[in-house]
């Protein structure tokens, strides 16, 4: 740790670092920051640098304003586009309330307690995103988004921008140390992947914040505009953030049982098990703006239904297809979360869910392997598979009576989320949309 | 064969020297090895005189026998065959011979005093270590070290270091010595002997001295005296066989890894030099490159070095090993490399180290390696040490010390542990080093590393007292001389105190108790560990007492800086005004000052428990100068542990109780016993009052008495909530209990003014009056600061005239009033009457007639909802009684309520909800009338009373908890949900009284608010028996609740929304 410290006051000297960011997560997953010059670097390891905690979305109350925010020298990069000399890096920082201990607000902390919580138990939580986002024409023009190109999924496009795009974004990232698994065209015109290597639940979530800036910056450069916006085109595939999870008890994949039902442990089956039980709770947090739910009831392979499958693209829980001889790779897909979400909260509560799972041993339902999408409502409800919340205002209400939730988020951020998404809901709910006008507006 | 003549003597003679199974022991003694060594085993044979010095005489007895089996079966098999590396075992059975030699056959003329030594020192180490005994029997030759009477402690730590080098062929006099280089023969690249083989000869000379060591401890008659000999020796030892260990490790690397240089430094008891027996050795590593060779080549080789070192300590092989060598203390811990430049070290300490690092730096000393490097190491942190402890945290660091010293975790096994106990070894160096902490970094005399030379500097330097260090240096060296006796047993690494009997009277015989050997030794251990703790506040507390109140020459004063720091370092935010208060406390020569200068040094970590020291301290002080020298207060001060520990808490916990105890001393006296903290009954409440208003001849003075009564009361009241475990509902039901009582006292003494003025006798008043309780009151849920919610209710005695019976009622009605709010000495109670028909606006008194009809008028049911409260609580019982059976079937109607009734009452608390909390105040933490508070949980039970009183008999009550209780029971709500309820409301009280008994106000807005500010969270929490310092949890706890209460509550009372 203070090792760490020294590495990162070394480096800053060494590369003429001008300015150093600290970066923190409100509780909507907004990435704020706060640059200070090298010389505070010092005493912001050791005390941290006072702010005004009630300007920051759900941070504080308004009348115990005096935050602080201490770095975490390990997650100390400089920022690529800032140049490599005289440069500008960054850290994510830890929030303490005035007294010194991490403050409950923190969803950076929401996260690192309930992995706490899995560490008490043995177990360590690896995720492994996959995010999608689109790319537009510039300018935007609200009322009528330009994709950049109209290829398809997997389509090589022979405009090379996405192409080019991609790359750049890619080699940003390893350049921060943040590793790229694949890349690739998705299904909608202008719609692009990129996934994460995996990494501990934290790095993760980390490294999606880094991610979303990179985006926009690289975006900025090459003179396009990249969204994370869940469904920004009506007709088309939404962005979704599908994410791999798996356990480890130290070196050892917990999923993974060779010889067992896809190689899937009973500790899998049961945190699968308690995803799908607690799916309707934590989808308010999962998908947290009214847009989300256009791509979750948008058809095609949305996962709007709480069941699973092995390999089954319509479920919302799929186990991939196991690669024989690789123990460590044995993991779960769980695919309701959009690229909007706050990253430390979503994997915060789905991992509490699955943790919920395995102590209190639910029981996993049957595979469903049929298209679920295809199967009517009547078939539906015989095989007792439920649907994910309608609308944002539907998710609210389950997850307002959820204790895995209030629990796991802490009684602050729990109350906070609620009144600001409700909020929000009352504010769409009182839109009159250009699809209302067009419908109604000349036969009635 | 035995002869039966001499075997009933030699038993005999074996049963006196202490053997418990005779048989065996007999059968023993006619061991042909034995008899072969020592000749024919009669009753005068000096061995069984020599048992005596056996703690197991049994074992002793064993041993020798198998010594003289070895002895034997060594001298047959090189009979003839001399082999150059055998012992010379004709000469050791003849050394053996010669010292215990049968009577007449001493042919030797050795001086028989040597001989008795070096019978004591076989019998002594035969006797009572397995370990050792076995070590000797498997290699004779160590009889020698035995029967030579050099002791084995007090040797040169140089010559230690020497022999042990000369035992793997280094010389001593290199200096980078590498074993086999001396050897004859040997050259650099082939020493001909392997690393593994001078890897057993180190441990075979290691335990050898061991054996010395052992001897001299064993045999000494006053093992307390020498133990930091002893304890000096064991780590020269130790530091020996570190040197010898790097000289082996070197040997196994081709270069001899010349091109590093390579200090250990000893850490903990070895860096200390006041090791024990059997322990992990505290290692850090130095490595500087050696003239000429690069920097990463030496940190790689060292690396290799320190690993490979650890290895020859401590890794299995053909002889047991030694220890582990444990690196743990060095910079990052286990994560961080194994070796270190100077400079690296420097620079970590420098930046990074925590204060306990710091604290382990305390006892850093070179023990092996480069002297050189291992010197300029200890000079460049020295300084660095000390002057740390100025830092940041060092307060926080040394209260969080001070805590584990006093309060304790308790570690497995608590009962038996000699080191981690309370009262253990353990307790013994933290009080000194918590001492060395807090003064040190001003005073270099104390500084040193070794536990009793730090003690005795801090008595020499004035820090404290004399009598006292010397006091706890003998509990420590007792200890320790306990804990060495437990590890030599087996030479295991314990610190256990034994639990088979036998064994514990092996241990008391080795430690020289002789007559009732176990009794005596349990009993000294008992005494020594309340000794170390009460020790430990003597030492800490005592000198913080002026000069002048110091009962003797031998008690040390701090000087007022010291002082200061020394309360700083424990909690007191202002030092200088807690030392006036001391100065005044225990100055002069007054009784009282004599015996506060006894309890104060105690007092004061009691204070630094409690959430503000300051505060009690203050409190303590104002106190005792109202009490000056009262002879009761002074008695229960001296003789009750108990009540002073309490008073102390209750003084430094809550402003509330100690106001009321500097307006009634007296309550001071409950503390000393539980009976007296236990809430009064209503009627022990009322015999007083009744006792007071005959006795009274005047009503201001009755009046007086009686609220006088109700201040004390609420006072027992608090003290209980603090020091005993009632609950809070307890609590409101004695507050209420308290203000019934005195609103019946004010009642008689209003009747009685009212008569005199018109002269009529008792019994020929006009009217007859009863008090009717509504409110928190009525449903006996007082706080501390709750008004007293009433209406009146009169009746015209008959044939009296009705103006006048009004008039009179209306008079007694105000005079009440009066009474109990008029200024006065003692605390008013509020009488709040606004809850009475058509409310301020209407009659303050009304006949019972007038009730009746009002509430014949009433069309809305849901208007009574305020009269399930209703409660008579004062005056003619009667008619209380005749009141509530009017009130009965409005406030339980016979056919419930309608659905008109049902939405205005929802209608009126959400209204409440959103008009009724005041501005600023965030919902969720509104205690009464916030989301899942008080008035969440009392609504709901009122709906229910509304609803089906009529139908279920328990709900008739003015109760929230036994309405609350009554629905449950009648399946109105599950049981799940009622103790969600019933947690929230009870939460939600005890968080109001808490308040009041922590920030000693009451009434105002901030009475009702979970406040957000850390102290004043943290305070309360200590009210509630939360540890020191938990704002965040008492904040968490509480709005879980509360929202869990909130989500019952919606559903039970608004219905479902579908």
């Amino acid at each position: 740790m203070d090792r760490q410290q020294e590495f990162v006051l070394r480096t800053v000297e060494e590369r003429d670092v001008r300015f150093v960011r600290l970066w923190f997560t409100d509780v909507l997953g907004m990435l704020k920051s706060v640059a200070i010059a090298p010389a505070e670097l010092e005493s912001a390891f050791e005390e941290g640098i006072g702010f005004d905690g009630s300007a920051i979305e759900g941070l504080t109350r308004v009348y115990e304003a005096d935050m602080i925010a201490r770095p975490d020298p390990t997650t100390f990069s400089l920022l690529p586009w800032r140049g490599e000399t005289q440069g500008t890096a960054r850290m994510f920082c830890e929030i303490l309330t005035p007294d010194g201990v991490p403050s409950l607000a923190d969803s950076r902390n929401v996260l690192k307690r309930a992995m706490d919580k899995a560490s008490e138990k043995g177990f360590t939580f690896y995720t492994h995103p996959e995010v999608e986002f689109y790319l537009f024409e510039q300018p935007v023009d609200e009322g009528r988004l330009v994709p950049i190109d109209h290829g398809g999924y997997f389509d090589h496009v022979a405009r090379p921008a996405g192409h080019d795009f991609r790359r750049q974004v890619i080699t940003m990232l390893e350049s921060m140390g943040i590793s790229v698994e694949f890349s690739h065209h998705e299904a909608g015109p202008g719609q692009n992947e990129i996934d994460l290597r995996y990494a501990d639940a934290l790095n993760t979530a980390d490294n999606l914040m880094t991610f979303r800036t990179v985006v926009k910056e690289v975006a900025l450069e090459q003179g396009v505009f990249a969204s994370f916006m869940p469904k920004p085109l009506a007709d088309q595939p939404g962005s979704g953030m599908h994410t791999h999870f798996s356990l480890f008890e130290g070196d050892r994949n917990a999923f993974y049982e060779p010889g067992a039902q896809y190689e899937l442990s009973k500790t899998g089956r049961q945190f699968i098990a308690g995803l799908l039980h607690h799916a309707a709770e934590i989808t308010a947090v999962t998908n947290q703006y009214v847009n989300s739910y256009k791509r979750l009831w948008g058809g095609a392979e949305a996962p709007s239904y709480v069941c699973w499958g092995h390999n089954n693209r319509s479920a919302l829980v799929r186990v991939p297809m196991y690669k024989p001889g690789k123990s460590n790779s044995s993991r779960i897909e769980y695919r309701a979360i959009d690229t909007a979400a706050n990253p430390y909260l979503a994997y915060a509560l789905t991992l509490a869910a699955g943790l919920k799972g395995i102590e209190e041993g639910y029981d996993l339902p049957e595979a469903t392997e049929d298209d679920v999408w295809s199967l009517t409502d009547a078939e539906r409800r015989a095989l007792g598979i439920k649907p994910l919340p309608q609308n944002l205002d539907s998710a609210l209400n389950i997850m307002e009576s959820s204790e895995l939730v209030a629990e796991t988020l802490g009684e602050h951020v729990f109350e906070y989320f609620l009144k600001n998404k409700r909020a929000e809901w009352d504010e769409y709910r009182s839109q009159v949309t250009p699809y209302e006008i067009k419908r109604l507006l000349q036969v009635l | 064969m035995i002869d039966p003549s001499r075997t009933t003597t030699v038993t005999g003679r074996l049963i006196r020297m202490g053997v418990s199974n005779a048989a065996r022991a007999e059968k023993l003694c006619s061991d042909p090895d034995l008899i072969q060594v020592l000749g024919p085993i009669d009753s005068v044979h000096p061995l069984l005189e020599a048992l005596t010095f056996c703690a197991d005489p049994d074992l002793g007895l064993l041993s020798i026998v198998r010594l003289c089996g070895s002895l034997v079966a060594g001298r047959d098999e090189t009979d003839g065959a001399e082999r150059g590396s055998a012992p010379d075992y004709k000469g050791l059975i003849a050394s053996l011979r010669g010292v215990i030699a049968p009577v007449g056959d001493s042919s030797e003329s050795e001086a028989t005093e040597d001989r008795d030594q070096q019978i004591r020192r076989i019998f002594s180490v035969f006797g009572q270590s397995v370990a050792l005994a076995d070590e000797v029997i498997r290699h004779p030759e160590l009889l020698n070290d035995l029967l030579d009477l050099t002791p084995g402690i007090g040797v040169d730590a140089k010559l230690v270091r020497a022999r042990m080098l000369k035992a793997v062929d280094a010389d001593p006099t290199e200096p980078v010595p590498v074993a086999g280089m001396t050897r004859e023969g040997a050259t650099p690249d082939n020493p001909g002997i392997s690393t593994d083989e001078y890897t057993s000869r180190m441990r075979r000379e290691y335990r050898r001295t061991i054996l010395r060591i052992a001897a001299t401890d064993l045999a000494s008659n006053e093992p307390l005296s020498i133990l930091p000999a002893i304890a000096a020796a064991l780590a020269d030892l130790a530091s020996a066989a570190l040197e010898a260990a790097l000289a082996i490790a070197r040997a196994k690397q081709d270069d001899h890894a010349l091109s590093a240089r390579i200090a250990v430094i000893g850490m903990g008891k070895t860096g200390g030099r006041e090791l024990n027996y059997i322990s992990d050795v505290d290692v850090i590593y130095v490595v500087e490159p050696a003239e000429g060779h690069d920097e990463d080549v030496a940190l790689a080789a060292g690396t290799q070095l320190a690993s490979d070192l650890a290895l020859v300590c401590g890794s299995p092989g053909d002889e047991p090993a030694l220890w582990a060598v444990d690196a743990a203390l060095r910079p990052e811990g286990k994560q961080g490399p194994l070796v270190r430049t100077l400079a690296s070290h420097v620079q970590y300490y420098e930046r990074w180290a925590k204060t306990w690092e710091f604290q382990a730096l305390l006892k850093a000393r070179h023990v092996a390696g480069d002297v050189e490097l291992g010197r300029a190491y200890v000079d460049k942190m020295n300084p660095m040490v000390w002057a740390a402890v100025t830092r940041e945290n060092f307060v926080e660091d040394a209260q969080a010390m001070r805590r584990r010293v006093e309060n304790h975790v308790k570690p497995a096994e608590a009962e038996r542990q000699i080191k981690l106990g309370k009262g253990g070894l353990r307790d013994v160096e933290f009080t000194v080093q918590l001492l060395q902490l807090v003064h040190g970094r001003l005073d270099e005399s104390i500084r040193s590393s070794s536990t009793l030379t730090a003690l005795a500097d801090l008595a020499t330097a004035g820090y404290v007292g004399r009598e006292h260090a010397a006091e706890l240096a003998v509990c420590y060296r007792f200890l320790r001389a306990i804990e060495h006796r437990v590890q030599l047993r087996q030479l295991h690494r314990t610190h256990l105190m034994p639990t088979a009997p036998h064994e514990i009277e092996v241990l008391a015989r080795a430690m020289g108790m002789r007559r009732n050997g176990s009794e005596e030794l349990m009993g000294r251990w008992r005494t020594t560990k309340r000794e170390v703790r009460s020790l430990h506040e003597a030492l800490f507390y005592r000198p913080l007492l002026p000069a002048t109140a110091q009962l003797s020459a031998e008690e040390a004063t701090l000087a007022p800086e010291a002082a200061a720091e020394r309360l700083k370092a424990i909690g007191y935010r202002d030092p200088v005004g807690a030392l006036k208060h001391i100065k005044a406390l225990s100055e002069g020569v007054s009784r009282r000052a004599a015996i506060q200068r006894q309890l104060l040094p105690v007092m004061l970590g009691w204070f630094a428990d409690g959430a503000a020291p300051d505060a009690g301290l203050l409190a303590f002080r104002r106190l005792s100068d109202k009490l000056g020298s009262t002879h009761w207060y002074l008695k229960l001060l001296r003789d009750s542990g108990s009540a002073a520990q309490r008073l102390a808490f209750v003084l430094s916990t809550s402003a509330y109780v100690a106001d009321a105890i500097s307006q009634s001393p007296l309550s001071i006296t409950w503390f000393d016993d539980d009976a007296d903290l236990a809430i009064r009954s209503i009627d022990r409440l009322n015999a007083e009052i009744d006792a007071i208003l005959t006795r009274a001849d005047d009503p201001s003075n009755a009046i007086t008495s009686v609220r006088a009564l109700r201040r004390r009361e609420l006072a027992r009241i608090a003290c209980a909530e603090l020091l005993t475990d009632i609950a809070p509902q307890d609590a409101a039901h004695g507050i209420s209990d308290a203000a019934d009582a005195t609103l019946g006292g004010a009642l008689r003494i209003a009747h009685h003014e009212a008569r005199k003025v018109r002269g009529l006798a008792e019994g020929s008043e006009p009217s007859q009056l009863a008090i009717i309780a509504m409110g928190r009151m009525g449903g006996r849920e007082m706080g501390y600061g709750s008004d007293a919610d009433v209406m009146f209710v009169y009746e015209i005695t008959e044939g009296a005239d009705p103006a006048e019976a009004g008039a009179y009622a209306l008079e007694v009605a105000r005079t009440v009033r009066r009474l109990l709010t008029e200024t006065n000495e003692e605390p008013p109670l509020a009488v709040d009457a606004d809850l009475r028909p058509e409310g301020r606006n209407g009659p303050l008194v009304r006949s019972f007639e007038s009730y009746a009809e009002y509430y014949g008028r009433w069309s809305e049911a849901w208007e009574s909802q305020a009269l399930l409260r209703a409660r008579p609580v004062a005056g003619s019982e009667e008619l209380g009684q005749r009141f509530v059976e009017l009130i009965n079937p409005l406030r339980y109607p016979a056919d419930s309520i309608d659905a008109n009734t049902l939405r205005t009452i929802r209608k009126v608390k959400a209204r409440v909800e959103s008009e009724r909390l005041p501005r600023g105040v965030t919902p969720t933490r509104h205690l009464k009338l916030g989301r899942g508070a008080i008035s969440d949980v009392e609504w709901l039970v009122q709906l229910f009373q509304l609803q089906h009183g009529a139908r279920v008999e328990g709900l008739q009550t003015t109760e929230t908890l036994a309405g609350l209780e009554a629905a449950r029971a009648a399946g109105l709500m599950t049981d799940r949900d009622a103790e969600t309820l019933r947690a929230a409301w009870v939460f939600a009280s005890s968080l109001r009284d808490a308040l009041v008994l922590w920030t000693g106000r009451i009434g105002g807005a901030a009475a009702d608010v979970l406040p957000s500010d850390r102290t004043m969270l943290s305070g309360i929490g200590r009210v509630l028996k939360y540890p020191v310092g938990e704002a965040s949890a008492v904040e968490e706890d509480y709005l879980r609740t509360a929202r869990r209460a909130r989500n019952v509550m919606e559903t039970l009372f608004y219905g479902d929304p579908e």
